[in-house]
């Protein structure tokens, strides 16, 4: 449940370190992102010397959550952290390296790339 | 969804909405699985549709049976110093740790061609093997209770002796030499039935 305002950890190796989210992408009034969502962010901390920088406005999807992610054969994960992975407007992911476990439901919904570079799909 | 994969084997415990076809030597296969899960903190199986698995940062994942194990996981409580847990009671010999049914159970992740006869044997085979872990299991606890159980019959014997005059006034006692104190056997029932005598006179 990522709503503006939320700090968000970076899972790749974009450069930027830490996210706050401003906007859900969605409806008008959309409230809260889940695992797959695509948000609208700030950079709050960055690598030093990077094209990211901090206070820089960047798209980024929500790849894990502390809010539990639910599906349909009855399956609850729960992840440590929120952390998203910043992408172009395509949602193609800028960084080339993801870390962590990422969650099935990405890969239906188009983050093709962001599956294949992880190192394990739950 | 269906995916369909280029290789021959059919990964076994299949989720109830897959569709198999058996063409020629491609088979449609659900590459996900239900695999029965043991619960991180007390051990027991986690079914499909129960519990809550997660993620740590590091990608390990813990499976809960209940939110009872959640919490408990949560409060960073260690399951080998919980009493109710599997762990628990295996470290401290409560459980039997060592036999040659737990091999059985060892997880292979080694897909097996599907062979029918394999699936019917193995089924029964879980069956049988079951019964004989939980036999043997029962046992071990059943041993390690019995040396508790001779000594409380023992303790049991001592205070019948020391406080016969509780049961019976001494003075009848010795008047009436036929209701003497009851003979002490080693067998349980008899004791029983004996000791129960000078109470109905």
């Amino acid at each position: 449940m990522i709503q503006p305002q939320t700090h968000l950890n970076v899972a790749d190796n974009s450069r930027a370190r830490e996210l706050m989210c401003i906007r859900v992408i969605g409806a008008s009034n959309r409230r809260y992102a889940h695992i797959g969502d695509v948000i609208v962010a700030v950079i709050k901390e960055a690598v030093p010397n990077t094209p990211l920088e901090r206070s820089e406005v960047i798209t980024a999807v929500i790849i894990s959550t502390r809010k539990e992610l639910k599906r349909d054969n009855g399956m609850i994960i729960r992840y440590d952290d929120n952390a998203a992975v910043v992408i172009d407007q395509e949602g193609n992911p800028k960084g080339t390296q993801i870390f962590g476990a990422i969650a099935r439901e990405l890969r239906q919904l188009n983050f093709t790339k962001i599956v294949s570079l992880a190192p394990e799909v739950l | 969804m269906l995916k369909s994969v280029g290789h021959n084997f059919y990964t076994p415990f299949l989720s109830l909405f897959d569709q198999l076809v058996l063409g020629n030597c491609v088979l449609l296969v659900n590459l996900r699985r239900m695999r029965l899960e043991k619960c991180w903190f007390c051990s027991s199986t986690v079914y499909p549709g129960h519990g809550i698995q997660f993620v740590r940062n590091d990608a390990k994942i813990f499976h809960f049976c209940r939110s009872k194990c959640h919490k408990n996981f949560k409060m960073k409580r260690n399951p080998r110093k919980v009493k109710w847990t599997k762990a628990y009671r295996r470290l401290h010999g409560k459980d039997m740790t060592q036999d040659s049914t737990f091999e059985f159970e060892r997880k292979r992740n080694r897909p097996e061609r599907y062979d029918r006869n394999l699936a019917e044997n193995t089924l029964k085979a879980i069956k049988k093997i079951d019964k004989i872990r939980s036999d043997r299991a029962s046992d071990h606890i059943k041993n390690r209770l019995k040396t508790g159980k001779v000594q409380r019959q023992k303790e049991a014997r001592k205070q019948l002796e020391l406080g016969i005059h509780l049961v019976k006034a001494p003075l009848a006692l010795a008047q009436d030499s036929s209701l003497c104190l009851p003979k002490i056997k080693d067998n349980v029932s008899q004791a029983q039935t004996e000791e129960n005598q000078p109470m109905e006179e």
